[in-house]
């Protein structure tokens, strides 16, 4: 023992070279991993991607562990705003008035339900797909210059698929880009890379809502000469077959030029970012 | 005792570092601005990388590549493989320079992330197929830019570079 010691301790230099050896190495290395995770994107073996969907999936849930303490620090801000609330009285009041205003709608919306479906009797138009919604929370919230993603608890094991729409008290979030064995990732309606076909049905216009990357979406493809009124409301028009109809996404907001060539459009939509923590998965039912 | 909170500090880096990659959305665009636009994990691979080479090594920024590009949704090792070519772009650089100071710096960190950038771009262009801004990619290159000396200060003031 003595002697490995001496023996060591006698040879400076070999543990160095080593190092500097396996640090020669190492570069190269990574680099070869690196693409050749790169090259099995474009492959499509299944094993591949189980295995990279176990990657993703371990990946989500330390992520999800580690990051618990950071949510619980930056929700604690507002957790104390809520607590420290002292106009909770008025609140109390104006919800109270909501409520029945809403109570009021509901009646409403449930006289001109049961009109439509017999209408739709009459007519014998069929009804579309019926959906169920499935509960997924969300453990991780990402946006870099590329992308914008939500990470959600369920995956392929309750049968989410890509394409499926996330929603939030009716309203359209975004759609379902990347299934794991137990998570999945959404594209949020904000992201770059989304499209959704959208309809203004006070208009009577259809057009598609894409989204700009800096939180906010802007409408493309308008029938030349459209004048649109400020809150006209956008909902999904479900005409790609996959999203459903009718689901709300946000509202309009103009400018105030009086020129209907001149006039600017914004989406203002119907859900904040940073503030959702579940949502739920449309699935059509079976 | 001492070591003890030399250690903790040596550490801190790859914490704070750690925590801003998986937590890019919650550090940056809430706080700060709307949306992608300053790119604080680059900065933090420069500065460490062009004052302190040993710092990052090439493992640990191959690992939280991987970990960034599963949570963002990028293709496998595009990450890992930006943040690796920035560390060594920055520890070339410096290598390169015989007096270092700040104008020396910042050329080589625009150098630096404009390569990286580019880098980034071919990749996703050549292994993915979705589409991005390029307008996007130009303020985040801009800001992070500008942004560059106040974050280098901050950093200065902790860890004495």
């Amino acid at each position: 023992m003595s002697q490995n010691r001496l023996a060591r301790s006698s040879t400076p230099g070999v543990s160095s070279l080593q190092r500097t050896i396996s640090k020669k190495f190492l570069l190269p290395f990574y680099i070869i991993i690196s693409f050749l995770f790169l090259f099995s994107e474009k492959s499509d073996f299944k094993t591949i991607r189980f295995l990279k969907a176990l990657i993703n999936d371990g990946i989500t849930y330390s992520v999800y562990l580690v990051n618990a303490p950071v949510k619980l620090i930056s929700n604690f801000g507002s957790s104390a705003r809520h607590y420290f609330n002292f106009n909770i009285v008025l609140e109390n009041k104006k919800l109270k008035d909501e409520i029945d205003q809403l109570n009021a709608e509901k009646r409403e919306l449930q006289f001109s339900k049961n009109e439509n479906e017999n209408l739709k009797k009459v007519l014998g138009i069929k009804n579309r797909d019926d959906y169920v919604s499935v509960y997924a929370k969300i453990i991780h919230e990402d946006t870099n210059e590329f992308a914008k993603n939500l990470i959600l608890t369920i995956g392929s094991n309750e049968g989410v698929q890509l394409g499926q729409a996330i929603v939030r008290n009716n309203v359209y979030l975004g759609k379902i880009s990347e299934v794991n064995l137990f998570s999945s990732k959404a594209m949020v309606i904000t992201d770059l890379n989304s499209r959704v076909p959208v309809v203004i049905p006070s208009r009577g216009v259809n057009a598609i809502l894409k989204g700009n990357g800096l939180g906010g979406a802007q409408l493309l493809f308008l029938p030349q000469n459209t004048v649109f009124e400020n809150n006209d409301q956008i909902y999904t028009s479900g005409s790609d077959g996959i999203i459903k109809e009718g689901l709300y996404v946000g509202k309009i907001i103009t400018d105030n030029k009086k020129e209907i060539k001149k006039k600017k459009y914004s989406v203002d939509l119907g859900f904040k970012e940073h503030q959702l923590n579940y949502v739920s998965v449309l699935k059509v039912k079976k | 005792m001492n070591t003890f909170l030399e250690k903790i500090k040596f550490y801190s880096a790859h914490i704070i570092f750690t925590l801003i990659c998986i937590n890019d959305s919650i550090f940056i665009n809430t706080w700060i601005a709307p949306g992608p636009i300053i790119n604080i994990k680059y900065i933090l691979i420069f500065y460490f990388s062009f004052f302190d080479k040993g710092r990052f090594s090439i493992t640990f920024l191959f690992l939280i590549g991987l970990i960034f590009d599963s949570l963002q949704g990028m293709p496998f090792g595009m990450t890992s493989i930006c943040f690796i070519l920035l560390s060594k772009l920055a520890a070339y650089l410096k290598q390169r320079r015989i007096q270092i100071n700040f104008q020396n710096e910042f050329i080589a960190f625009g150098t630096s992330l404009l390569i990286t950038q580019i880098v980034s771009v071919i990749i996703l262009s050549y292994f993915s197929q979705t589409p991005f801004e390029y307008l996007l990619l130009v303020i985040n290159i801009i800001l992070s830019i500008i942004i560059y000396p106040i974050i280098k200060t901050l950093l200065k003031v902790f860890y004495y570079y």
